[in-house]
């Protein structure tokens, strides 16, 4: 006699401990058999009280605090918070660190994307092409490291400017270098869209349309390879970008190939930034002088993160430390495609629609306790 | 759309709700609303005449002892800022979910629950998304003047 078996959903937990990634994040996938057919997620596991603890140090203290929200792009938190703060002091920096400023913007866009390529490439079990991506990536951290000192926190922003200069051995250090990437990238670039077996993880995987993207608020890189024509560095230019603009670059098929090719494709963009910056860098000074007090006053902003738009809000009150800072990381947006796109698709492509979004937990768990023996500390606390 | 026109488009869409209109700098418009039951109808207006996407929402409390906090849902055009603001009590305050506009709002709307301590009426997914599922109930971190270390004294 035939037995008659009664199909229930199957929860699968991924995470907290290094769900595809090594940073911590829960996923909670309900499926049939293969087939994810519910998604939820749970963050929180890298929180660290750094909005809180903004409002208890001062304005040129929260530069260093910001700067460690992410360690991929700790340059655009601390670049943006600046410019936020310098705008409620009604100062602007000089033209010369307004331009370095963009110069180590596009440097870290060039780390970051080629870390996530390597990232993506390991999820779909293309190892040499992590290993290549790392390796190339060893180059723009060594130019970082050679231009301001350090390899992750890079710390060349003032409020009112840079600390950074660029003389002329640096410049032919980092022309140098952008010319060996540049080779390699057009190597990344063939391979993406041609490697047979790479192509079966990431052609039609994780699709997500203009429409979709648009209406699950996607940003950056995510929702360009979906058609959705957004750059804040275009449309919103800040600091120097007014100066030296980058293309669009965008792709309409939004899958996860298309992902790859969006951010292969801005690595020659930001190539092209970066020796525009070098060759037209106006001289003059680094720095103007800032005030320690900023009067009553709020601004928000938003710049094109390396993963997507990022949006500050400072708050002013008349001391030297902020009422107010928030942080809306592009993470916390583009994770919403995430839990929705996963659904219909193999448990096995999980791990790859979530680093196609790039997804950076640091940035997105800004506040949060540590425990230690049973006591809940503050990170203020602990200072 | 340029700034002049879009900003006369939202002072014709939400005259009716809005207590008055600021603009901080030449981008950015502020509407100060009075009733939190027209943020709906505000936003679907803000969707009908596709004046942007919803960048962000802020909180803010204005101090220990102010009965109110500050509720900023931030949208942004191409080039401009429109931010709906609206002033609800700290004992109580409730605001409407906008999920069923705006998917991708659940995740501002969580964690404004959970650091400011606003009820979200609608909100499909109410728990945690930040702080830990033990948290103690009414501590709102971002609330100024919480005192983490006492709240949690006996954990």
């Amino acid at each position: 006699m035939e037995e008659i078996i009664e199909r229930k959903p199957f929860e699968v937990q991924v995470g907290p401990q290094h769900p595809a990634l090594k940073e911590p994040g829960n996923f909670q996938f309900t499926v049939d058999g293969e087939i994810v057919t519910k998604a939820s997620v749970r963050l929180g596991y890298a929180h660290r009280g750094i909005e809180k603890a903004a409002e208890e140090r001062n304005w040129i203290q929260n530069i260093y605090l910001v700067e460690r929200i992410c360690g991929i792009c700790s340059h655009i938190h601390a670049m943006t918070y600046c410019l936020a703060v310098e705008h409620l002091a009604n100062i602007q920096a000089p033209p010369r660190a307004q331009a370095i400023r963009v110069l180590v913007s596009e440097l870290e866009r060039i780390h970051s994307h080629l870390l996530w390529i390597g990232v993506t490439a390991h999820e779909a079990g293309f190892d040499t092409l992590f290993m290549y991506s790392w390796r190339d990536r060893e180059t723009i951290m060594d130019i970082l490291e050679n231009l301001t000192g350090n390899r992750v926190n890079y710390s060349a922003n003032l409020l009112g400017g840079v600390k950074i200069d660029v003389d002329g051995e640096q410049k032919t250090g980092i022309l140098k270098g952008i010319e060996i990437l540049e080779e390699r990238t057009k190597h990344y670039l063939n391979i993406v869209t041609t490697d047979v077996f790479f192509l079966q993880r990431t052609r039609g995987v994780g699709k997500m349309t203009q429409r979709q993207a648009e209406v699950m608020g996607a940003v950056g890189p995510t929702a360009r390879a979906s058609g959705v024509a957004r750059d804040v560095r275009i449309e919103s230019p800040y600091g120097a970008y007014d100066e030296f603009r980058p293309n669009l670059i965008i792709e309409q098929a939004g899958d996860l190939e298309a992902r790859f090719i969006v951010r292969v494709k801005e690595l020659f963009e930001s190539y092209r930034l970066v020796r525009e910056v070098l060759d037209r860098l106006p001289e003059g000074e680094l720095s103007v002088r800032m005030p320690r007090r900023i009067k009553p006053a709020e601004f928000a902003i938003r710049v094109e993160a390396p993963r997507g738009e990022l949006f500050y809000f400072v708050k002013s009150n008349g001391t030297d430390k902020p009422e107010r800072v928030k942080v809306r990381t592009p993470t916390i947006c583009n994770m919403t495609t995430v839990v929705k796109l996963v659904v219909g698709h193999q448990l096995a492509d999980v791990p790859m629609i979530l680093a196609g979004i790039d997804p950076c937990f640091s940035c997105n768990d800004r506040m949060v306790i540590v425990r230690d023996n049973r006591k809940i500390e503050t990170i203020e606390s602990r200072r | 759309m340029d700034a002049e026109n879009t900003f006369e488009t939202v002072h014709l869409l939400l005259e009716d709700w809005a207590e008055r209109f600021e603009t901080p700098d030449p981008t950015r418009l502020d509407v100060y609303m009075t009733q939190i039951d027209d943020l709906l109808p505000a936003v679907v207006g803000l969707r009908v005449k596709r004046l942007g996407y919803l960048a962000a929402i802020v909180g803010l409390d204005p101090g220990i002892d102010m009965n109110d906090l500050e509720i900023l849902y931030t949208f942004c055009t191409e080039q401009l800022m429109i931010i709906l603001r609206f002033r609800i009590p700290k004992i109580n305050g409730s605001v409407p979910s906008l999920c069923d506009i705006i998917p991708s709002a659940e995740s501002f709307e969580r964690e404004l629950r959970e650091m400011y301590g606003v009820n979200i009426v609608g909100l499909r997914n109410p728990g945690h998304l930040y702080l830990p599922d033990d948290w103690k109930e009414g501590v709102y971190p971002l609330r100024k003047g919480v005192d983490l270390r006492t709240a949690f004294q006996n954990n």
